[in-house]
């Protein structure tokens, strides 16, 4: 089953644009091909608080497609690399809102189980 | 004592915004008092449903360093 989600991560920020990217690229690849709805750098930001004793980090939030089977080896994947601070991976919103509109062709529940 | 009446509606339905965003820093702000806790909807107004997306979507927030835990701390 495939899902939509959304992953922002936070990357050190003494890492240049290019060396972003390849992560990125190698994080992606992961998730199979063409899964990848869109991608977007907001750059470098303050944190909050500081992690990892950085106090600045460089944001990307990144849309994709993907089976549910693949995100575990996903997620471990980018644990593993020394230089993403911290990410979140959420199941996108408009998921949540499109999931209760029933597919085409499929057959109607409602009327099975009135009782 | 500060008491706001029941009738006020919730400020989030009142923007026609359906769903609250975690990376929207500048609007969760609006709800935490000034120590970074999340105002309970007794005191913002707000409907159930948005209160519930509220939290998740602050605690989301604090996650990615976006919103402090507590603000004002070690400064």
């Amino acid at each position: 089953m495939t899902r939509r989600y959304e992953v922002v991560y936070i990357f050190d920020s003494a890492l240049e644009e290019p060396a972003v990217n390849e992560r990125l690229a190698r994080f992606n690849a992961l998730l199979g091909e063409g899964t990848e709805v869109g991608t977007s750098h907001w750059g470098k930001r303050t944190l909050a608080y500081p992690i990892k004793r950085r106090d600045v980090g460089y944001y990307v939030v990144s849309k994709f497609e993907a089976a549910t089977e693949l995100l575990p080896e996903f997620e471990r994947a980018i644990k593993l690399d020394e230089s993403v601070l911290r990410f979140l991976v959420v199941l996108a919103e408009e998921y949540a809102v499109t999931a209760r509109v029933p597919m085409e062709g499929a057959v109607a529940p409602a009327e099975e189980d009135d009782e | 004592m500060i008491m706001k009446s029941r009738s006020k509606t919730c400020p989030v339905c009142e923007t026609g915004v359906r769903v609250l965003d975690y990376k929207d820093e500048r609007t969760l702000s609006r709800f935490l008092t000034d120590r970074g806790k999340i105002l309970p909807s007794r005191l913002s107004g707000m409907c159930a449903r948005h209160q519930r997306q509220l939290s998740t979507a602050i605690k989301r927030a604090r996650q990615l360093a976006l919103l402090p835990y507590i603000k004002g701390y070690g400064q």
